[in-house]
């Protein structure tokens, strides 16, 4: 399972690259920045931190369905060019485009083919063709700079659960949600689209306040209820190291051999 | 950020080189660093400023981050006043937002917008950015208050009224000469009531050799004919396919370019602030430069023009 870290909203660079420091250096996966008062635009605090911060994944959750998804994808694009390829897309619809979330997801990821393309949805049609528009016109748009991944990661979030699992992409499930609905919404996923579904995250947002047994435990089950691959747990920058070494170890294989976990008890500072 | 036919380059260096480029920038004592937006162009021209601003912001601890421009009525309101408070607040507030029209049709059209409503949307999106520093959906402010300076690109009669009656700053283009920069400064002057500064672009190469300086003429002819060529519109059609026309269009920008040994290249910038401009921004990062030759360029500069520099005349102008 991979872990990654959701800090508590950031007022600033430093605080921001403290996270991304501490994630690093506790081997964690990486860092999602979510929408703040303060940070109102994860895709660009995630700009800042990746100049900052080397190696780690940087996810950055998105409000799509509300202004132009072109717009989103191109400043993905840059971000993941930028960061030399690290960034995860969570698109998540604005608050009543629940509608427009699939849409939405398919015209970004189109843009982030390295092709000229040609969209007519209900919502949006690129090139939109407009008679005003007259001059060198373009039959097909083409989304400049490609991202450095071959496809952008891209998962869904919030009230884009159908239409990401439908496409077989990632999603990031909310920490309350009920487990086994979460499970029976995979398992329709994979029967309706077989092996077109391998390799999707799935993901769930975790709380962590200490507890590293209690974490363990969810986790485990997350895993047997809807096949768990990707955790983001908030938590503060300092919770790193525990997570890391207390959690992380715990979740990667099905099972552990009798009697490493009480040698890991017994050696290893609490 | 263009890797292009004449200077392809890895696209995620362009970027680590922007911040470097800032950087040094910043330890030679430059004010700000400035960035053209453009998108949906073979060579990866960068649609996404303020992100990459934000990455070279990261770098950097004083270096101010402006637009010469950002297409503003390209982008949703407000998607880019969220942008610019984020890169305002993590950058400690350095950012100026250089606020242009564009002019491409295709740019446009990819976005569902119509080019000749640029003006509404412009200033919409001003108003737009405005109320979003000010709290009305729910942000933070940013650092700078109300907002991120504005500077209005153009010359246009409009850009000039836009700018006078915002109290916004003037961002000027590269291709105008000392009288006709004067004339629109004293528009400006005339029409607001709290004028903001008065910017004005530039390329320059500073060449005491005079094959350099010639060998830099052809490499920017040529930068600016692909892209004369292929964008601009001459009479109603794209350039390429109006070859007197681009000439003369070429000719201009090669015109207005301040090539030469250091003296007279700030000679030349004086007559800027002696016709009224009262910041100038100079351009010698192209695709053909290579990275060494900016060095050495932005170093010229700081040591040999900037001192002979006299932007006092511009507030005598």
């Amino acid at each position: 399972m991979r872990l990654l870290l959701e800090p508590p909203a950031a007022a600033g660079l430093d605080a921001l690259a403290a996270a991304g420091e501490a994630v690093c250096a506790a081997g964690l996966d990486g860092v999602l920045l979510a929408p703040s008062p303060e940070l109102p635009a994860p895709l660009v605090a995630a700009a800042a931190l990746a100049a900052r911060v080397p190696s780690i994944l940087i996810a950055a959750e998105v409000e799509v369905g509300e202004g132009h998804p072109i717009e989103v994808a191109e400043e993905a694009a840059v971000v993941d060019v930028a960061s030399g390829g690290r960034l995860i897309l969570v698109a998540a619809p604005a608050p009543g485009r629940e509608d427009r979330a699939g849409e939405a997801l398919d015209l970004i990821r189109t843009a982030l083919a390295p092709a000229p393309f040609r969209v007519e949805g209900p919502t949006w049609r690129v090139p939109a063709g407009l008679p005003q528009n007259q001059h060198n016109p373009e039959r097909r748009a083409r989304l400049t700079p490609s991202p450095v991944q071959p496809r952008l990661e891209v998962w869904g979030a919030g009230g884009a659960r159908d239409a990401a699992l439908g496409r077989g992409l990632g999603f990031l499930a909310e920490a309350d949600g009920d487990p086994r609905e979460l499970g029976a919404a995979w398992a329709r996923a994979a029967a309706a689209l077989g092996p077109a579904l391998i390799g999707a995250a799935r993901a769930r947002r975790e709380r962590f306040d200490g507890d590293a047994p209690a974490l363990v435990a969810r986790l485990r089950a997350g895993r047997a209820a809807f096949g768990q691959s990707w955790a983001v747990v908030a938590a503060p920058a300092r919770a790193a190291q525990a997570i890391s070494r207390r959690v992380r170890p715990r979740v990667q294989t099905d099972r552990l051999p009798e009697g490493l976990e009480a040698h890991w008890d017994a050696t290893l500072p609490r | 950020m263009q890797s292009t036919a004449a200077a392809p380059a890895n696209p995620t260096e362009l970027y680590e080189r922007f911040a470097d480029d800032a950087a040094l920038a910043e330890r030679l004592g430059f004010r700000s660093i400035w960035s053209a937006e453009h998108r949906a162009w073979y060579d990866g021209w960068c649609p996404a400023l303020v992100h990459a601003q934000a990455f070279a912001a990261a770098r950097t601890e004083r270096l101010r981050f402006g637009h010469a421009i950002l297409l503003v009525p390209q982008h949703d309101p407000l998607r880019l006043a969220r942008a610019l408070a984020t890169l305002d607040r993590l950058s400690g507030g350095r950012v100026d937002l250089g606020a242009g029209m564009g002019h491409r049709d295709a740019e446009f059209d990819m976005l569902g917008l119509r080019r000749d409503r640029r003006g509404r949307l412009m200033d919409a999106a001003l108003d737009a950015l405005s109320a979003v520093w000010a709290g009305e959906h729910g942000d933070a402010p940013p650092l700078q208050r109300p907002g991120p300076p504005v500077w209005i690109g153009g010359m246009a009669p409009q850009a000039i009224a836009r700018a006078a009656s915002r109290g916004h700053g003037l961002m000027l283009p590269q291709t105008l000469r000392p009288p006709e920069l004067r004339t629109i400064v004293e528009a400006y002057r005339s029409q607001a009531r709290r004028p903001g500064t008065v910017g004005a672009l530039r390329d320059v190469w500073v060449a005491a050799d005079g094959r350099r300086a010639e060998a830099f003429r052809r490499a920017a002819e040529a930068h600016y004919r692909e892209e004369a060529g292929s964008w601009w519109v001459l009479k109603g059609q794209v350039g390429f396919s109006q070859p007197e026309q681009l000439a003369r269009q070429l000719a201009r920008v090669s015109d207005t370019q301040v090539v030469g040994p250091p003296e007279r290249v700030a000679e030349q910038l004086n007559d800027l602030y002696a016709a009224g401009a009262e910041f100038l921004v100079l351009r010698a990062n192209f695709d053909f430069v290579e990275r060494a030759e900016l060095r050495e360029q932005l170093e010229l500069l700081a040591e040999g023009v900037v001192p002979l520099l006299d932007p006092a005349a511009a507030r005598a102008a």
